[in-house]
This record gives structure tokens, C-alpha cells and sequence, in this order.
């Protein structure tokens, strides 16, 4: 029988952080194909209400943005560390991660990152998360506020090159965001179970199958 | 056949003769009329205008019959043409909207300064209603039900909405930062101003770089990304082509959709508007489907839902298949490779 090895990884306010996103993010998407294409996409009664959603969701997700910044700045302290590649990270564990996501996880080994609540994504993820999270939402966030008060901010939006060019950015980066969705979902389910990844980020506490390397370790926790 | 040919001579003649007899006579009128300082603010006809309005060419007497040789000494006050006696269908028409208890055609019409609705800019439209309905007050009261009504209110002449106009365009009108203030707001760029700027003294020619009375995607696209150096921009109406003067408020135009599910095959006709010397504008058909343009076309123009660029739809469908070559790849392989993973965990 094997045994379980447990961290707890994502602690209460990430985990709210995340849900909130998760369901802004996906009302942002829905509505948002509704008010760029209204002829063909009809989910919600009216045009209107579709606009209000996405404004409204807007918002939701900036200020979930905002949780998450002063959390991981001001109470958790570990912004850099956790999302900031460093130089092994960069020159090896990348490689590494890459080659077990395309070779190595097919024949059955082990991930090769073991997360920890100080450690907690792989080098790849970092590089990702550090691209979605300090470039991507805070981008499609303001591009986002911009559009909705386009005539109080005429001339800060003239100064970015005009409406089209903030409507373009948006969209493009709405895409992206909608790429990385389905990127995301599919690596949640990556564990060694389907959802051994998406049950800690429900009950913060992620269980692992025992290896040689942590057979010997406590369970961790850095919020007990 | 002899005959005919000089009947047709006859009318022509008498058509002239009479034309040049109005003519003359509102030549007559004007010499006095023209001055305020002789006839009083009230009565004073600006003729570098009322000569470019379709009353010009009916000239003075058609409206006023009662004026005679013996005016002004005669003391008789000269008499006035009611509108209906032209216009009678829109007459009709007005008397049918409650609006005609709150204004005569007089209140919104100065028929000394008649303009076409294709002669007047989508400002000039929005300011005849403000003289009772001001512009920011409206704007507050769309702001229960309309999202960004400072924007809707800027960028559409209320008659859009408030009528059943119909043939809604896309109407582009030069605007410009006034000199001094380098952060102030872009308003409608006026003849004198443009005609300073322009190169050879013909303001067409800002945009219209080969000079054929018709603006191509290239010429937009070039003036829009040369804006920095000539500090002009484009700033674009939705405006309709065909006026009626039914005022209501119509349930449909509540509906966002009315305008913003029209989809791009609507917005694919545009113009550009010039003022001319004599404060009217005049237009310049657009190349079709110059609006939608991803960026450059019409930097300062979207209208959300019906203006999307198809480019950039594609583009953005890249990217979500991108997305989808992870789970679906991936997936795909993970998928024939399960044993190899389950040997393992047992």
C-alpha cells in the first residue's frame, strides 16, 4: 500500500484568490465572445447584461489581483522567491521540467519537481505564472479600465495610440489568457491522480505518493 | 418638333429672367440686411451664408411676399412664409411627435442657415438640441440606463435615437488640440484652421494625398500614423443619412444590440467630413470598410461588436488553438502511453 506524503501548499487566502479569479476568468471569456461577436453569440438575454457581467467580472478579477499582490507582498513575503525563476532554475531546472512534461512522464517516471510551501511551483510554472501574473492581467486589467471609461481617459488613451490599438491589446490578450486556460486546466491534471493537483487548491493540502527523496520528511506545513 | 424646341427656349428664358429677378432682388435686400448696424441684430443676414442655402435660391421675396418697393419706409411689417408651405410632409410628420408642443421649426432652424443633414457635422446636429437639452445634463440622465452615455452622447447625434432616421454611416470629422494646451481636448477642427495646415491651401488634400475626391484605406492609414507631426486626429459619428423629424423615444434603440449586433457588414460605409469656407461641411465618400481596419484605419473609432477587425480574429484563433495543441497533443500521448504509467505505480 502506498503511503502519502502531505504539504500544505496553498494557504486560505491564495486559495480564495484563485477560486475568485477562476470564476471572473471564465465569465470574462463567456461574455466577452458575446460582445465581440453579438450576432452569432447569444449565452446571456441581452447585450447589455453581457456588458455589465464583463465590466462587473472586470473589476472582480482586478481586485482579486489586488488580494494577491498584497498578500504574497505585504503577509506571505515570498513574492520573488516563489515567482521568479533563479539562475539554476533558469539554466537547468527549465530543461529538466521540459523534458519530463515531453519525454520522461510518458515512459512513467517521476516529476521531477517535489513542491514545498517555499517552493511550491516547478521552473516552468514559474516562468509562466510570472508572465501571466505580472505581465498578462495586470495588462488585460488595465487595457480593461481604460475601455470602460473611454471618455474620462480620451487623452490617456489618444497618448497610448487610440482605441483601436487599446481594443487590439485587449483582445490579443484575452486570447492569451484563454490559451494559458486551457493549458492550465489539462497540467491540473497532471498528478498522480487526475485531480491530485486541483484538490489542494480546495483544501490547501496536497498529497503526494512516497519516493525515496521524501520518504524520511515530516509532513510540512508553514500555516498549521 | 420646331415648336417644342422653342417652348423649351421659352421656359428656359422665363426661368432665368426669373431667377435672376429673385436674385437681384435678394441682392437688394442684402445690401441693407447684411449690416447690423443698420437693420438691428435680429434682422441682420450673414450672406457668406444664407448665399450657399438652398432658400438663396429661391431668393428673398418667395418667403416674404409682402415686401414692397415702398419698405421700409412703407412701415409695413414684411410678411413670412410658413415652413409647411414647402415642407409640408415634414410638417406633417413633426406634428405627429410630441415634440411640436415644445418647439416650431423656427427653434431648431434658422431658415436663413439651412443646411442639409450630409452638410452639417454630427456636433452641429447635437447643438441644435442642446439649446434646450443640455449636453452634460443629457448625459447624466442617460447614465440610469446607458453604459458610458458621456461616450454615446459625444459620438452620435441625438436625432440616432430619437427618431426613426435611418442609413446610419460612419462620419469621420478632423479634430485638433487647440494650440496651447498640450493635454487639452481635441474639438472639431474648424476651415481657417485646417486651411492653415494644408500644403497647397486645399484642405481635402491633408487626407486625400492623390487629390481624387475619395479617401483609400492608404490615405487614412497615413494620416492617422502621421498624426504626431500634424497634431490632427479623425474622430468619428455614427450619423444617419436619412433625417425625419418624428421625435419619440423609440423602445428599440434601448436595445444595444440595435446598434452593436449589426455586425461589420453594416459599418462598412463611411465619409469624411470637411467644413468649407462657409461653415457648412462637405463629404468625401471612404473606402469600404475602412472602419473595421485592425488599428490604423480608425485609430480613435470602435464601435464595440460591430467594428471588430477580422485580422485580429484570426490572430486571436491562433492563439486559442495554441492553447489547445497542450491539452489536445499532450493529451493525445498521454493517453496511448497510460500502461507505461501504470506498470509503474504498481
Amino acid at each position: 500500500m502506498n503511503s502519502q506524503h502531505r504539504v500544505y501548499l496553498q494557504p486560505t487566502p491564495v486559495r480564495i484568490w484563485h477560486w475568485l479569479n477562476a470564476f471572473g476568468i471564465v465569465t470574462l471569456i463567456v461574455t466577452g465572445v458575446q460582445i465581440r461577436f453579438p450576432e452569432y453569440v447569444v449565452i446571456f438575454a441581452s447585450y447589455k447584461s453581457a456588458i455589465m457581467l464583463h465590466n462587473t467580472a472586470g473589476l472582480v478579477v482586478a481586485a482579486s489581483f489586488s488580494l494577491w499582490f498584497f498578500y504574497y507582498s505585504f503577509i506571505a513575503r515570498n513574492m520573488l522567491k516563489t515567482y521568479v525563476p533563479n539562475e539554476d532554475e533558469l539554466r537547468h531546472g527549465i530543461l529538466r521540467q521540459a523534458k519530463f512534461y515531453l519525454l520522461t512522464y510518458f515512459l512513467g517516471w517521476p516529476n521531477p519537481h517535489h513542491p514545498t510551501p517555499e517552493n511550491k511551483f516547478n521552473p516552468m510554472q514559474k516562468s509562466a505564472y510570472l508572465a501571466i501574473m505580472f505581465v498578462l492581467v495586470p495588462l488585460v486589467s488595465l487595457t480593461g479600465l481604460l475601455l470602460t471609461n473611454v471618455e474620462p481617459l480620451r487623452n490617456l488613451i489618444i497618448l497610448i495610440g487610440g482605441l483601436k490599438i487599446l481594443v487590439g491589446v485587449h483582445f490579443l490578450l484575452a486570447c492569451c489568457l484563454c490559451a494559458f486556460l486551457f493549458t492550465h486546466v489539462y497540467l491540473a491534471t497532471l498528478g498522480h491522480t487526475a485531480f491530485a493537483y486541483i484538490k489542494p487548491m480546495w483544501t490547501g493540502w496536497e498529497e503526494e505518493p512516497e519516493t525515496e527523496q521524501n520518504a524520511h520528511d515530516e509532513p510540512v506545513s508553514n500555516h498549521r | 418638333m420646331r415648336s417644342f424646341r422653342l417652348l423649351l427656349c421659352c421656359g428656359l428664358l422665363l426661368g432665368l429672367t426669373a431667377f435672376a429677378a429673385f436674385a437681384a432682388a435678394s441682392d437688394d435686400c442684402l445690401a441693407c440686411h447684411s449690416d447690423s448696424a443698420t437693420v438691428g441684430k435680429a434682422f441682420a443676414i450673414n450672406p457668406a451664408i444664407f448665399d450657399t442655402t438652398v432658400h438663396a435660391q429661391l431668393g428673398c421675396p418667395s418667403c416674404h411676399t409682402s415686401v414692397g418697393a415702398g419698405h421700409p419706409d412703407d412701415g409695413l411689417p414684411p410678411s413670412k412664409a410658413s415652413c409647411q408651405e414647402c415642407h409640408a410632409e415634414v410638417a406633417k410628420e413633426y406634428a405627429a411627435s410630441s415634440h411640436h408642443q415644445n418647439a416650431a421649426c423656427s427653434d431648431c432652424h434658422n431658415p436663413h442657415q439651412v443646411r442639409g443633414p450630409t452638410e452639417v457635422s454630427g456636433a452641429d446636429m447635437n447643438r441644435t438640441c442642446s439649446g434646450c437639452h443640455e449636453l452634460a445634463a443629457m448625459a447624466t440622465t442617460h447614465t440610469t440606463w446607458l453604459p458610458q452615455a458621456d461616450l454615446h452622447i459625444g459620438m452620435l447625434p441625438c436625432i440616432s435615437c430619437h427618431t426613426a432616421s435611418k442609413e446610419n454611416v460612419i462620419t469621420l470629422y478632423i479634430i485638433k488640440r487647440p494650440a496651447a494646451a498640450r493635454f487639452g481636448r481635441f474639438e472639431l477642427a474648424g476651415y481657417n484652421e485646417l486651411k492653415a495646415l494644408a500644403s497647397h491651401g486645399k484642405i481635402e488634400g491633408l487626407i486625400d494625398g492623390n487629390e481624387d475626391n475619395y479617401i483609400s484605406l492608404a490615405e487614412l492609414r497615413l494620416f492617422n500614423s502621421d498624426q504626431e507631426r500634424t497634431g490632427l486626429r479623425l474622430q468619428g459619428m455614427m450619423t444617419p443619412e436619412t433625417v425625419t423629424h418624428n421625435f419619440q423615444i423609440l423602445a428599440n434603440r434601448r436595445d444595444c444590440s440595435f446598434c452593436h449586433a449589426s455586425g461589420p457588414a453594416a459599418r462598412q460605409t463611411s465619409y469624411l467630413s470637411l467644413a468649407t469656407s462657409d461653415g457648412s461641411y462637405r463629404r468625401l465618400p471612404v473606402e469600404r470598410g475602412a472602419v473595421l481596419d485592425a488599428l490604423y484605419g480608425t485609430p480613435d473609432f470602435y464601435m464595440v461588436g460591430s467594428t471588430r477587425s477580422t485580422a485580429l480574429n484570426y490572430i486571436g484563433a491562433v492563439i486559442i488553438a495554441g492553447g489547445l495543441v497542450v491539452p489536445i497533443g499532450h493529451g493525445t500521448l498521454r493517453f496511448l502511453t497510460r500502461r507505461n504509467r501504470a506498470n509503474k505505480e504498481d
